[in-house]
């Protein structure tokens, strides 16, 4: 088989992969310190992807061993479906991504830090600098250096340096940092519109709430492992069942959902009963809460199951996860 | 942010683009060497740095010179001539021609790490190998037109405002004689050339008519030109005299053929070629070097400590047991190439030979030098190569 023929095998099989990222037993390690320990992440194409993990967890160095920055210890991964460090330039050819601070020549304007990247990049590439620059609201100071630009600014032409490539896959490592609220909207929206037009963007963030509106899945990563992955409705459904409760006498009311033998975490608080219920709890467990209490002659005021955010499932996966 | 990005019907083409860029090829695209070089022609104080000091310091020496001998031409020569020509090539140009293309090779060497770039680039698949080749040609795009610059000023100056008679040992000789011509000259100006003239005896030379005559000529204000003759002999005749200002003019010859006005033709193209050479070692090496160590100002001073320092002294100490090693150096390399006519770093003539005809050089062929300049073009090439290929970005 000729050396095309191989190639076009290759692109063939990279194209009806249903992953955009794809690791297996990935590991990285800094001398004792493993900050990337047999990762097995598995990102489908065309959605947004969040990475989610404590600081120092490994997420940067996760991606900075998928985009070649770093070698990996052991494990295989493959972006696109093109395995990677194998067919890195073809992968990283349809990969825009941002690592950490995205810093720039502070010598040169925005507009020519774009020319040097695009010139490494295929030609086509020159012509989607100012569409680019104007994506991310940067049209107007794209002649100004970049040591005048605000921190925001610089996460702007980090992104515009991404779309350059017109990639199918965006990889962005906190790209909301230094960013104003106005600014992380700006991005939110363009990341749901990237991703309406089939990209792919895997984003590493801390700011859950972030994620929480914008990812469609999760990973989250602690000590460099992945411990749960999935589409965020999924997780949030194994998350622990929240109820408020709101009654006269919350003492009393405690002492008897403890006496009937259900199986919940209470604590009494300013606003009355916070009760944790686990996992997979029904929810007619809440109707015989209700019923034990209006028997025994407790007043319920109020009654109201607390939907379950990605922050409080990812303190409790985690916090769980640190205990000794 | 609202505009959209309205180039590609939607994401994926890159892979056709990524398929005919040959992205993996270690070879950079003229693209990327155009970038790299106004990358680098926009570092405003480093280009300043590099014109002042490669063109400006010739320029403000022979401008003073001009002006000077403008105004006072009794007191200041020429500002012109081959000796100035001699000592700003060998002497200032070609150091700092070395240190201005060593500091720009560290720099094309170093910053991409320190600005944070290098990661942008690595992400773009383009071969690392290609990233780091591509700094090669735009820096001596920079380099080369900055010490052509500098160099084209030098000879300008030193052909058009040249003496018009050539002053050797002190005398004002006419340019160009033959032996013939010169010995009638000295037989003219018999005190001048006695008094003046260095004394380049030979084996073969009558020394008692010599000492006969020198012993009775007097110099300057009446002063005797040698001790009183203790013999008491004869005073020697006005022939005498002219006889033996022709025989110092003839054991001068060799030396006052070599003296010039003015350079020729051949020296500046050599000279030229040789300035270029030095500069391209330098800009080659300062970027190996910086991109092993990953850093500039520790780079740029090693350079300099290998330019200013070691050199001279591998040059021309011969330490025992390390001779080879010492040729090794690419300075000493260098310094054997230098075109004839040129003094060698450090002092002393190269003589019609160069480099090579420098008695206080370490001995060296040319083959050899030429090897060892392509030993150090090569391996530092493969150095800064090999860590840009295998540093973490």
């Amino acid at each position: 088989m000729s050396a095309t023929a191989l190639a076009d095998a290759s692109h063939r099989l990279a194209a009806e992969s249903q992953w955009a990222v794809e690791t297996h037993g990935l590991t990285k390690r800094f001398g004792e310190n493993v900050a990337v320990d047999g990762v097995e992440l598995l990102v489908p194409r065309g959605c947004a992807f969040g990475y989610l993990g404590p600081n120092g967890a490994g997420k940067t160095t996760l991606i900075r061993v998928l985009l070649g920055l770093t070698h990996a210890d052991a494990g295989t991964m493959s972006l696109l479906g093109y395995l990677v460090p194998k067919h890195r330039d073809v992968a990283l050819a349809r990969v825009g991504a941002i690592v950490d601070e995205p810093r720039f020549h502070g010598h040169l304007t925005g507009k020519e830090n774009l020319q040097i990247l695009a010139a490494a990049r295929e030609p086509e590439s020159r012509d989607r600098i100012g569409p680019s620059l104007e994506r991310v609201g940067l049209a107007g100071r794209a002649d100004d250096k970049v040591s005048k630009y605000s921190m925001g600014m610089r996460q702007r032409l980090g992104v515009a340096a991404c779309l350059i490539g017109d990639p199918q896959l965006l990889i962005l490592d906190e790209p909301m940092n230094g960013l104003d609220p106005a600014g992380m909207a700006e991005i939110r929206d363009m990341i749901l519109a990237l991703v309406a037009e089939g990209r792919t963007v895997v984003l590493s963030s801390h700011l859950l709430d972030e994620v929480e509106r914008t990812c469609d899945a999760v990973a989250i990563v602690d000590r460099g492992k992945i411990i749960r992955q999935g589409p965020i409705s999924e997780l949030l459904a194994g998350a622990s069942l929240m109820l408020q409760v709101e009654c006269s006498e919350p003492d009393r009311a405690r002492a008897l959902i403890e006496g009937a033998n259900i199986a919940a975490r209470i604590e009494v608080g300013q606003l009355g009963l916070g009760i944790s219920l686990p996992g997979g709890t029904p929810r007619d467990v809440a109707a015989e809460i209700n019923r034990i209490l209006v028997t025994e002659g407790i007043a319920v005021y109020r009654l109201q199951e607390v939907q379950a955010s990605l922050e409080a499932w990812f303190l409790q996966v985690t916090s769980r996860l640190g205990a000794p | 942010m609202a505009a959209v990005l309205k180039t590609s019907p939607g994401p994926g083409t890159a892979q056709s683009g990524s398929s005919r860029d040959h992205r993996g090829s270690p070879i950079p695209t003229g693209a990327m060497i155009a970038t790299r070089f106004t990358e680098l022609r926009k570092r405003r104080g480093l280009m300043i740095a590099l014109i002042v000091v490669n063109i400006g310091i010739p320029t403000l020496f022979l401008t003073v010179r001009l002006l000077a001998h403008a105004f006072d031409p009794k007191s200041y020569g020429p500002a012109g001539g081959y000796s100035i020509y001699t000592g700003l090539v060998a002497g200032v140009m070609y150091v700092f021609g070395f240190i201005v293309a060593a500091t720009l090779g560290c720099t094309a060497g170093s910053v991409d790490l320190s600005e944070g770039m290098f990661r942008h680039l690595v992400v773009t698949g383009r071969s690392r190998l290609a990233l780091y080749l591509a700094r090669i040609p735009a820096g001596l795009a920079i380099v080369v037109p900055l010490v052509a610059i500098g160099f084209t000023i030098v000879c300008a100056v030193c052909v058009f405002a040249a003496p018009t008679k050539l002053s050797y040992d002190g005398v004002n000789v006419p340019v160009g004689l033959s032996r013939a011509g010169l010995e009638n000259w000295a037989e003219a100006h018999a005190n001048e050339v006695i008094c003046n003239f260095g004394l380049r005896v030979g084996p073969s030379t009558p020394k008692a008519d010599l000492n006969s005559v020198l012993d009775n000529v007097r110099c300057g204000n009446g002063v005797q030109f040698g001790p009183p003759s203790v013999s008491g002999g004869a005073k020697p005749t006005e022939a005498e005299i002219k006889g033996v200002a022709a025989q110092i003019a003839r054991t001068d010859y060799a030396d006052y053929a070599s003296q010039f006005l003015y350079p020729s033709n051949s020296l500046m193209i050599k000279s030229g070629l040789w300035l270029e050479l030095e500069a391209l070692i330098g800009l080659v090496v300062g970027l190996g070097l910086a991109s092993l160590l990953g850093q500039r100002t520790i780079s740029v001073i090693l350079m300099i400590v290998l330019e200013v320092i070691l050199t001279p002294i591998f040059s021309r100490t011969r330490i025992p047991h390390l001779l080879n090693l010492q040729r090794a150096v690419v300075g000493v390399a260098t310094a054997h190439l230098t075109p004839g006519g040129l003094p060698v770093l450090g002092g002393g003539g190269g003589g019609p030979g160069g480099g090579n005809g420098n008695p206080l050089l370490i001995p060296e062929s040319t083959t050899v030098a030429v090897c060892v300049i392509i030993a150090w073009l090569v391996v530092w090439t493969a150095l800064g190569a090999w860590r840009m290929m295998t540093r973490d970005a």
